[in-house]
């Protein structure tokens, strides 16, 4: 063996070392320092977790006290952000709207293991869809008519990527749909005398009121996690989780990967659909950089890495925490740094801790008050 | 009366001839032996029954109707189900939960549709894993793995089991218990066909035995006249020997 | 007309040889360990701007090499790059598909977003070789930098070849991606053969990096589009397979000059997007694809 690839094997070998013993150290250690605050806090939140998991725990997932504490915090920071972060409303609207994304991404790349670069096409559909409407029917177009025909024309561009590409195993689904993009992109341009090129097309906002225009993003958002999280505990999660880990054994059971492979697009188109429009109202406007290019796609994916693929909340955090570091935190550090920094932390997430975050929040919360799985 | 029929099946994979027209019949409530050397095409046969594989030609009958270009889930559907020669539980998932997955009706609105815990308690007792059902597959004997892949089979609810190479790896101890927990299936109503390379260990359990070699039929019949058969035995030799070169 | 004909059989010839040294270096890396790299547009970029630096002195003052000393030199410091990344992440995590593949989109644009701090948005232009040569017999012109670029690509493809059919080094590459067990058995490191297989592809797209941004121009965002060309050509020849990579970097190399020339560069793209959908729902395998055979 050459020198260079010995060096090259001892790099490689540390940095599986380093891995192990993060992975070993987290929970213990961490339990034995914060321990003596959290067991207590464990057994006062008990009684209020078990009433739970007796009456939504068996449709969304059982938790301890700890658990539960985190999802009432975030719940309820989410609802009163308006009084305490009137300064950040705008990037906690965006990070909802992205919020929403990553979960549609999620309950069908997350969970199938079918990856799609193809996300930003669909809520693009969505957008295009709702800008012209707009631009060429009627700018006075109400949103009840404009929303269901966005989230449609979403679902079926969704079907047309999915009916085709999903006979296709891993890798070349992951390809047509990347091809849907580059597709989709070169289409805004070449059609440009209706879709104004990369110039894109103006939307009114929802409302000039920020904290209005919040809740609008925001509802929609908790209900679409209240929905993909109760999908995803349910037995169609399982099956969808079951395509990933073994295609094979889901036929054995009798049951039909390429029918919930379907399922889990237009599981998936549908918030696709409402985030697209949502954000063409934000940002007012829909253009090729803000929606279709497939960096967004993979920003998506991003964000769901980093809050813990197939988790659906995990992803929910996820793009909270991407888009906080993209438009508040790292913004010190300018453009490109910014962003080189952002894409070091997704691959420091995929190498060392590929579960997500959150998902190591969770289990760590678990751990603390003595899991009791 | 014949449950399941194949008749004339042909499988080729590009230019090599797996199966040759191959046709041979179950009946209802036995226990069939499908033995022959190692490459002689059994597991094959099992993957054109179950539509893993399309065959070339021929068709394959269940209960009276073709299920020749039936999709795999509709055939487990029909009460046909395969316990294949490797294990592949779901690791992220527990014992009780990969058994659950094969009680899912085939239906993307069912949300809470799996089996109650007693059925599928009652799936793992027939193979004499319930307590294991919260263990995670990964954590279990090389035996119990194997067990667990006949309980996810039980629970499809199956009229005909293939079983393919069901003994191996397991000691002799294991080896008895699982054939008469065979027997028990047939009891309850199952028929079987189980696929070895080894004819001795099979000859208590099956009542009769189509022997393959080369993807064709080479004998069938009583399992006591099969032993006997010169030509089995050839056929055997000649795997053997062609298997040490 | 006659012209256009004539330039579109010389173009098309001399980009594809191009298009198929980016697709090889994919699908080898493929071929031996399974893993889709979609950093490999990436080095091609790395192959672009690393020659720019060396060349010219408008960005490393103190640095300017002639190109015969800086061709070679950027071959080196992409196959080390390309290597690098399989040693130090890739390798951590390669036995996970679906970690990896993410990992590598993630490495892309990371690397896009270097380039733009280091080199910022605007594209160079550079010249290779400079110079025009005016067929006239044809009534076409060739420029001379898509001339060596054909030259030294065939060149470089028959070193490939005779590396993996007559050293033992090569064959330990081709036996991997035959039969990764069969490699093992026979003693060969499987490992060592991927980190090798990554070092020579790294330096196949360093030399189609060195030419795209000579004919076009280096720019942050050149990988893209040579990335989805490999994937679509590695379809439509067969995943895996060298020979089929050839043969479909001619294809869809004369499809995208043909579109180009005749109806226009706005839809050139677009059709070998058509051609890549039609073989993937009529001949999945791709030309030269092995059937996989069980049992």
């Amino acid at each position: 063996m050459s020198d260079r690839e010995q060096t090259g094997r001892s790099i490689g070998r540390l940095v599986g070392r380093v891995e192990s013993v993060l992975r070993d150290s987290a929970l213990p250690q961490g339990a034995g320092v914060v321990g003596a605050v959290g067991q207590p806090a464990e057994r006062l939140l008990w009684p209020v977790a078990e009433r739970y998991n007796r009456t939504l725990g068996e449709r969304f997932g059982e938790v301890t006290g700890l658990q539960l504490l985190l999802l009432l915090l975030s719940f309820g920071g989410l609802v009163t952000a308006p009084l305490w972060g009137q300064d950040y409303l705008r990037p906690l609207t965006l990070g909802a709207v992205w919020a929403v994304f990553a979960m549609g991404w999620d309950i069908q790349s997350g969970y199938t293991g079918y990856i799609s670069f193809g996300h930003s096409a669909l809520s693009g559909a969505a957008g295009y869809t709702t800008g012209l409407l707009v631009l060429h029917l009627n700018p006075e177009l109400s949103l009840f008519v404009t929303v269901p025909l966005s989230i449609l024309a979403t679902t079926v561009l969704g079907l047309a990527i999915a009916v085709p590409s999903l006979r296709l195993r891993g890798p070349y689904f992951s390809l047509v749909t990347f091809v849907t993009v580059l597709l989709f992109y070169r289409l805004t341009k070449a059609l440009s005398h209706w879709t104004n090129g990369l110039r894109g097309i103006r939307v009114d906002v929802f409302t000039y009121d920020l904290t209005l225009q919040y809740y609008m993003v925001v509802v929609p958002m908790l209900a679409v996690a209240a929905t993909l999280t109760y999908v995803g505990r349910s037995d169609v999660g399982t099956v969808l989780v079951a395509i990933r880990e073994n295609e094979d054994a889901v036929s054995a059971a009798g049951v039909d990967p390429t029918k919930f492979k379907l399922w889990s697009f237009v599981l998936s188109a549908v918030p696709m659909g409402i985030g697209g429009v949502l954000l063409a109202h934000v940002n007012a406007g829909v253009d090729p950089q803000t929606f279709v290019i497939v960096d967004n796609s993979i920003q998506m994916i991003a964000m769901a890495v980093i809050g813990g693929m197939s988790s659906i909340l995990g992803p929910l955090g996820g793009a909270f925490l991407f888009v906080g570091l993209r438009d508040v935190f790292l913004v010190g550090l300018g453009e490109e740094l910014r962003w080189l920094a952002l894409w070091l932390l997704v691959l420091l997430v995929l190498v060392f801790a590929r579960d997500g975050l959150f998902r190591l929040l969770w289990r760590a919360l678990g751990a603390l008050g003595g899991d009791r799985r | 009366m014949t449950l399941l029929s194949v008749d004339g099946l042909a499988k080729q994979f590009g230019g090599l001839v797996a199966v040759d027209d191959l046709s041979f019949g179950v009946e209802s409530g036995e226990i069939l032996g499908l033995i022959g050397p190692n490459g002689s095409g059994k597991t094959t046969v099992f993957n054109c029954i179950m539509s893993i594989y399309a065959v070339t030609s021929g068709t394959v009958r269940f209960g009276g109707t073709d299920i020749t270009d039936d999709k795999t889930h509709q055939i487990v559907n029909r009460g046909l189900s395969r316990v294949s020669q490797e294990s592949n539980p779901i690791g992220s998932m527990t014992v009780r939960e990969n058994i659950e997955l094969f009680t899912f009706p085939n239906s993307v609105r069912s949300f809470d549709g799996g089996a109650s815990d007693e059925a599928i308690a009652s799936y793992a007792a027939r193979v004499d894993i319930e307590d294991a059902l919260d263990d995670d597959p990964g954590s279990l004997p090389h035996a119990d793995v194997r067990r667990l892949e006949i309980a996810k089979a039980l629970a499809t609810e199956p009229d005909l089991l293939l079983l393919d190479e069901p003994f191996a790896g397991l000691n002799q101890t294991e080896v008895r218990q699982l054939s008469e927990q065979f027997e028990s299936f047939r009891e309850q109503g199952i028929t079987m066909v189980v696929v070895d390379h080894n004819m001795r260990g099979l000859m208590d359990l099956v009542d009769r035995v189509v022997v393959l070699h080369n993807g064709q039929k080479l004998a069938a019949g009583d399992p006591a006249d099969i032993v006997g058969d010169e030509r089995v035995q050839d056929a055997y030799l000649a795997g053997e020997v062609s298997a040490v070169q | 007309m006659l012209g256009d004909i004539a330039s579109v059989i010389v173009d098309g010839a001399l980009i594809s040889a191009v298009y198929a040294l980016i697709a090889i270096g994919f699908t080898m890396v493929f071929g031996v360990g399974g893993v889709l790299n979609l950093a490999h547009g990436a080095l091609i970029m790395a192959g672009a701007y690393t020659y720019l630096s060396l060349v010219s002195d408008s960005i490393l003052a103190s640095v300017t090499l002639h190109p015969i000393v800086a061709f070679p030199l950027t071959i080196v410091v992409v196959g080390l790059i390309s290597y690098g990344l399989y040693v130090v992440l890739v390798r951590t995590i390669e036995e996970n598909v679906v970690i990896t593949f993410l990992a590598t989109i993630v490495v892309a644009i990371a690397f896009t977003e270097l380039v733009t701090l280091v080199f910022h948005a605007q594209p160079y232009q550079y010249s290779v070789v400079p110079g025009v040569l005016q067929v006239q017999a044809l009534g076409t012109r060739i420029l001379y930098v898509e001339l060596a670029a054909f030259v030294v690509s065939w060149v470089a493809m028959g070193l490939l070849w005779y590396y993996v059919t007559k050293t033992d080094s090569g064959r330990s590459i081709r036996a991997t991606s035959t039969s990764e067990r069969g490699a093992m058995l026979t003693g060969v490191d499987v490992s060592g053969v991927r980190a090798r297989t990554w070092l020579v592809a790294g330096g196949l797209a360093g030399i189609a990096g060195v030419f795209l941004g000579g004919i076009g121009a280096a720019e942050p965002t050149m990988w893209l589009e040579p990335l989805a060309l490999a994937f679509i050509i590695v379809v439509v020849g067969g995943i895996g397979s060298i020979k089929g990579s050839v043969a479909a970097a001619y294809i869809v190399g004369y499809l995208q000059t043909a579109t180009g020339q005749f109806l226009g560069q706005s839809v050139r793209g677009i059709m070998s997007l058509v051609v890549l959908v039609v073989v993937l729902l009529v001949l999945p395998q791709g030309l030269y694809g092995t059937e996989f055979v069980h049992e």
